[in-house]
């Protein structure tokens, strides 16, 4: 039997006065910075600052401190040159398959599934999901993130989203597989699709974000504008054209707590181990698949088929549809084959927003599909419109700056 | 159908801490994180008790059971999907209240109900003091005070799994505007744990 609503909170009244005794309280430290870090005139600039200090010292540690300071060496110095002599008959199949190019002075432009493979999954990107989750998990476990979203209702209400859609979109820099899960917090079905959307299109997972920082170090800003904004004018257009509602939200803003060691301890392993387990045999995969696929001669004939596209209408030479094919299986393989090929500058930042915005990669499509196949038709149905709209737009951006 | 009187579904308003209790019962690692709609699916996990073979049930946190968005809703259709379960309502000891209308709707549907006053460390902390005693006499249902950070009152939770209580809610209501310092005359157990 169950109570109107009205009544059940009388009685939760009742019941809360005979048991419920708060005594004095006085203001703590953590109360007076949750709530300096939540009004807009000291909380925006504390944003600002938490989110460039996480930016550097991700940028810093996994890019210049561990990758080039440590890993390129052992993987360039030691590792490829050693494999190259060891390896027998350079002129075979496996060679191929396996170190790639026997010539190859570093393990970028090599491309074979030990050397490559491996550089990138465990030279690269490892490093970069290690400090990516560990910076994460303080945000996450300090009680940050609702404040961060209190402060971006405004913003996101503007696309179709309110402020509580930070917590997909910060999970999403991490891996998108779980920030598509996350979009679940979100109540409407407008907004799950538009957040699921432009997480797929707009949003650089750790893996691809620590790729980038090592092949175009000085152009990592770019990207993430382009991607930012693209995020922007896409969230704006959606929200017009999509039905539905966005519902105002009421966010439960917790205190803040010291992480707990422990507990950060545990997430960090947990994520570390399903990064070895799920994504590394699939970027060894990857290299495998891609090397086949030109071996086969299928990625040189969709190279000229594509070529039109690729060459008048995106600026980017045609040898970019392997890396794009390559992207279906990880973002990260496709950035780090990029690198080997010949472009100027505005070409590289055009291939790599193609490369982020174009399909979502497989594992992130499979979690959309349980989500729902109507949202993932709906969704890939945009992305194609996105991809050769947005493809186009700098394109002609790089024109009128006269560098395309 | 399958027998679920073994299933302890946790429910909760999101973030009062119900994965980290689900961690200390099972031994699990659902995730837990400082901000509500960390958990979005549920979490399956096994707890032994005196011999006793539990199954837990870690469910997304809900403010109400009319499910407001799809992790609600998961919450929403476990505790459909698991008639008899055993239902461990996890109230946040500083916000009562809001816990409490979750916990009389999961009692109106007549489930077997346990209650965990989670976060009682942060309640004393900031000088809020619950009742547990004349909170269990009123509900009829064990009250367990724990801290499921520091793994205060886990034990003593696992326990009184077994003695959750299936109330009527015109009984609480009864017993919520009656005389409650007067020792109930009902014969059903109150809960009171001390037996």
């Amino acid at each position: 039997m169950a109570l109107p609503v009205q009544e059940r909170w009388d009685l939760v009244d009742i019941i809360a006065r005979k048991t419920v005794a708060a005594g004095a309280y006085r203001q703590n430290l953590g109360d007076v910075l949750g709530d300096l870090t939540v009004r807009p005139l000291t909380g925006i600039p504390v944003a600002f600052a938490v989110l460039y200090a996480f930016w550097s010292i991700f940028s810093s540690f996994a890019g210049a401190l561990v990758t080039d300071g440590f890993m390129v060496k052992v993987f360039d110095s030691h590792w490829l040159p050693w494999l190259q002599g060891a390896w027998s008959d350079p002129a075979s199949i496996h060679y191929f398959l396996f170190v790639g190019d026997p010539l190859a002075e570093n393990c970028f432009e090599a491309f074979g599934m030990l050397t490559s493979g491996l550089f990138v999954a465990i030279g690269v990107v490892l490093p970069a999901i290690i400090i990516f989750y560990l910076m994460m998990t303080v945000l996450e476990d300090s009680g940050y993130l609702p404040r961060l979203a209190v402060l971006m209702d405004t913003v996101f209400h503007r696309i179709g989203l309110h402020g509580y859609a930070i917590v997909p979109v910060i999970l999403g820099l991490g891996c998108n597989t779980p920030a598509v899960t996350a979009t679940r917090v979100l109540e409407t079905r407008k907004q799950r699709f538009i957040m699921m959307t432009l997480l797929a299109i707009f949003i650089p997972c750790g893996a691809q974000l620590g790729v980038m920082l090592e092949v175009i170090p000085d152009a990592v800003g770019w990207v993430m504008l382009f991607l930012l904004i693209g995020f922007g004018i896409f969230g704006f257009i959606l929200d017009r054209i999509i039905p539905g509602s966005n519902p105002e939200i009421l966010i439960d803003v917790p205190p803040y707590h010291w992480p707990l060691w422990e507990n950060v301890t545990k997430k960090l392993m947990n994520r570390t181990k399903s990064f070895l387990k799920d994504a590394v045999p699939f970027v060894l995969f990857g290299v495998l698949v891609v090397n086949v696929l030109y071996l086969a001669g299928i990625i040189g004939a969709l190279a000229d088929l594509f070529e039109p596209l690729f060459v008048t209408w995106f600026g980017v030479p045609k040898e970019t549809v392997g890396p794009l094919v390559a992207a279906f299986l990880r973002k990260d393989l496709a950035v780090a084959q990029l690198s080997a090929i010949a472009m100027t500058p505005y070409q590289m930042i055009t291939a790599v927003v193609l490369v982020s915005i174009y399909f979502p990669c497989v594992a992130t499509f499979v979690v959309m599909l349980r989500e729902g196949w109507k949202e993932l038709a709906a969704a890939v149905a945009v992305l194609v419109a996105t991809v050769f709209i947005y493809g186009g737009l700098i394109h002609a951006v790089g024109i009128l700056m006269g560098v395309a | 159908m399958a027998d679920t009187s073994r299933t302890v579904l946790m429910m909760g308003n999101p973030n009062v801490g119900k994965s980290a209790l689900f961690n200390r019962l099972t031994g699990g690692d659902a995730v837990v994180s400082n901000y509500p709609g960390t958990t979005v699916d549920y979490t399956k996990g096994v707890l032994i008790e005196n011999g006793q073979e539990y199954e837990v049930i870690d469910a997304p946190g809900t403010y109400s059971l009319e499910a407001r968005d799809a992790a609600e809703d998961v919450a929403v259709r476990l505790i459909s999907e698991n008639p008899g379960a055993t239902v461990l309502v996890v109230l946040d000891a500083t916000r009562v209240e809001r816990g409490l209308y979750l916990a009389l709707e999961v009692i109106e549907r007549g489930c077997p109900v346990i209650i965990a006053l989670n976060m009682i460390d942060a309640a004393r902390e900031r000088q809020i003091t619950v009742d547990t005693r004349v909170l269990q006499r009123i509900l009829g249902v064990p009250v367990v005070p724990t801290s499921a950070v520091s793994g205060e009152g886990a034990r003593d939770l696992a326990g009184m799994l077994r003695k959750a209580q299936k109330v009527d809610i015109e009984t609480v209501r009864a017993r919520a505007d009656g005389q409650f310092d007067t020792p109930e005359q009902s014969g059903g157990c109150t809960g009171c744990g001390g037996c």
